[in-house]
């Protein structure tokens, strides 16, 4: 195949199918991603985290054989790849389409369920650990400063970029995929120095002072953010990593970022000039009160009104936020007719089921599941009329849905959600 | 007489293809955004809202939002639905993930502002192999 970018020679006995037909076939999707980027050679990447299940995108190619599916959908080839353990050598899974054990109280059928399980396996035998979670960072999956990855979601790339001086950029499904079975990724982007530096710069003139404060911060900033800038926040008081869970979450899903420099927090940002680089800001943005209520009020309903569904914890909670849903429904009882979902990775239900807080979650009527949320599963409740999340990129991405027309979203902090599941009434 | 512009960048992905503009300079999302099922973009408050991007010549400064932002255009593809063809004034992971993986023609990196040039129901011819697009502007006095 006819290509601009430069290849090694190992990279090119890939090309030539020296190394079997998947690495093959994913060094021809890397190659052909490579010339659309003008990218000027490969890199080799050392961790890989991937959108791995029978999602819903996959399966409209029609086929009930997974390897069949899997080529086509993440290889993008027309040929049956083997599905060979993939080069990279460390290999986490993103979130799936459903709770591995779980799946009966989310509404799946056992076909489904099943079909699932098949497609994890394919990916177990490639060398895949199955975390399915959102929050791989909180889960061993941790590049150091410098490190090249791939990540199949969006919040986890900028936040490890950030925080920790990675280097990944917002790759497609396929694309990830492909980089995991050869090993290599274009080197562009936030993989260059050069394109890690500040242009936008956000001064913080409003109070934050919750987790929930930081996910409508992240909203905000998302919505004032041009597309390919990065920005620089100033002025923010000191946040924890859950905080930072949910500030890169709504980032990511109003805008396109891969780096957010937070000044006096993140690595390459220890002072306001560092994080720029020597880039004149392109803009000096403020964040005030009034934008953050004009994030609130785009992503919750107006009003009060009646909730027969609560979904928490997206990005999936973290142990300490599990035990903070736990002590607050401790002794309570959800009102009848509700749903309340916490989501969380299957290794923290592992420590919640050990420390006692999944029991209290469950005594109180909720239930504790894990791999998937409302979105990524999209198993929302039909006869709902109103639905309470706590995380801004739900409520965001769920509003255009097709089922959720017609229905009330209402979006505040866990505490208003928990409260809601408590009454069945969402109150301003 | 028909009023033609004609634009140079650098061809990303080869192949020649035309059809009416959809142009915008929001950036979209892909997950939530574009309905693979229809081909319908469902982004609220998108410019593109209630549009269909089948046929279209699709004309966006990015993507934005989850990174599984071409797997949506895959599967729409795979349900024969596509864009004709691509244009970015730059390229990012999102729409270069996409690009390589539709194989429709793609250009970028234009040597002029390209939304000041092409607005939404322009027909536009793109040659991905040399880097041309060919704008022909709609509803212009004298254009039959």
């Amino acid at each position: 195949m006819e290509h601009k970018v430069f290849l090694t020679d190992e990279e090119n006995d890939m090309l030539l199918g020296k190394a079997g037909t998947m690495k093959q076939k994913a060094m021809e999707v890397i190659v052909r991603y490579a010339d659309v980027l003008g990218a000027k050679k490969l890199c080799k990447i050392t961790k890989a985290h991937l959108f791995c299940g029978a999602h819903p995108f996959m399966l409209s190619f029609p086929s009930s054989d997974p390897d069949e599916v899997i080529s086509k959908m993440l290889f993008c080839s027309d040929e049956k790849v083997a599905l060979d353990r993939y080069e990279c050598p460390y290999c986490q899974s993103d979130a799936a389409p459903m709770d591995s054990e779980k799946w009966r109280s989310m509404g799946v059928a056992e076909p489904e369920a099943k079909r699932n399980e098949q497609f994890l396996h394919r990916f177990l035998d490639s060398g895949v650990h199955l975390a399915s979670s959102c929050i791989p960072y909180m889960l061993g999956f941790v590049p150091l400063m410098g490190e090249h990855y791939v990540s199949t979601e969006s919040h986890a790339v900028v936040l490890m970029n950030s925080l920790w001086g990675a280097c990944g950029n917002a790759d497609g499904v396929e694309i990830a995929f492909s980089a995991a079975a050869c090993g290599r990724i274009p080197l562009w982007g936030t993989h260059i120095a050069e394109n890690r530096k500040g242009t936008h710069i956000f001064r913080v003139l409003c109070n934050v002072a919750s987790t929930h404060d930081w996910d409508l911060l992240g909203y905000t900033v998302g919505r004032k953010l041009p597309t390919h800038s990065v920005p620089v926040l100033v002025g923010a008081p000191r946040p924890n990593i859950v905080d930072l869970k949910s500030f890169f979450a709504s980032l990511a899903t109003t805008a396109g970022p891969e780096i957010c420099h937070i000044v006096g927090i993140t690595p390459e940002a220890p002072t306001l000039d560092s994080a720029m680089g020597g880039n004149k800001p392109v803009r000096d943005v403020t964040v005030t009160e009034e934008d953050l209520e004009e994030s609130r009020r785009m992503l919750s309903d107006a009003g009060e009104g009646s909730v027969q569904y609560v979904s928490v914890g997206c990005p999936h909670y973290s142990i300490d936020q599990v035990e903070r849903a736990a002590r607050y429904l401790r002794g309570k009882k959800i009102a009848e007719g509700v749903t309340l979902q916490v989501w969380t990775a299957p290794q923290i239900r592992y420590l919640a089921d050990r420390c006692g807080y999944s029991k209290v979650i469950e005594d109180a009527g909720g239930v504790v599941l894990t791999g998937s949320c409302p979105m990524v599963s999209e198993k929302l409740p039909k006869n709902a009329a109103g639905l309470a999340f706590d995380s801004a990129k739900q409520a965001h991405y769920l509003r255009p849905v097709d089922l959720m027309q017609g229905k009330k979203i209402y979006y505040g902090s866990m505490e208003q959600c928990l409260e809601a599941a408590l009454s069945g009434m969402w109150k301003e | 007489m028909d009023d033609v512009r004609i634009l140079r960048g650098r061809g990303a992905v080869g192949g020649k293809a035309e059809g009416p503009a959809m142009a915008s300079e929001n950036a979209i999302q892909g997950w939530s955004g574009v309905d693979e099922r229809s081909g319908m973009i469902i982004e609220k408050g998108h410019p593109f809202e209630g549009m269909s991007m089948n046929g279209a010549v699709l004309v966006l400064s990015g993507g934005k939002g989850s990174n599984g932002w071409s797997c949506h255009f895959h599967a729409a593809m795979i349900l024969g639905i596509t864009p004709a063809a691509m244009l970015f004034p730059k390229m990012d992971a999102r729409t270069a993930s996409a690009a390589a993986i539709l194989g429709i023609p793609v250009v970028t990196d234009f040597e002029e502002d390209i939304f000041s040039l092409v607005e939404s129901g322009d027909w536009i011819q793109v040659d991905g192999d040399a880097g041309i697009v060919r704008i022909t502007k709609r509803d212009r006095p004298g254009k039959h």
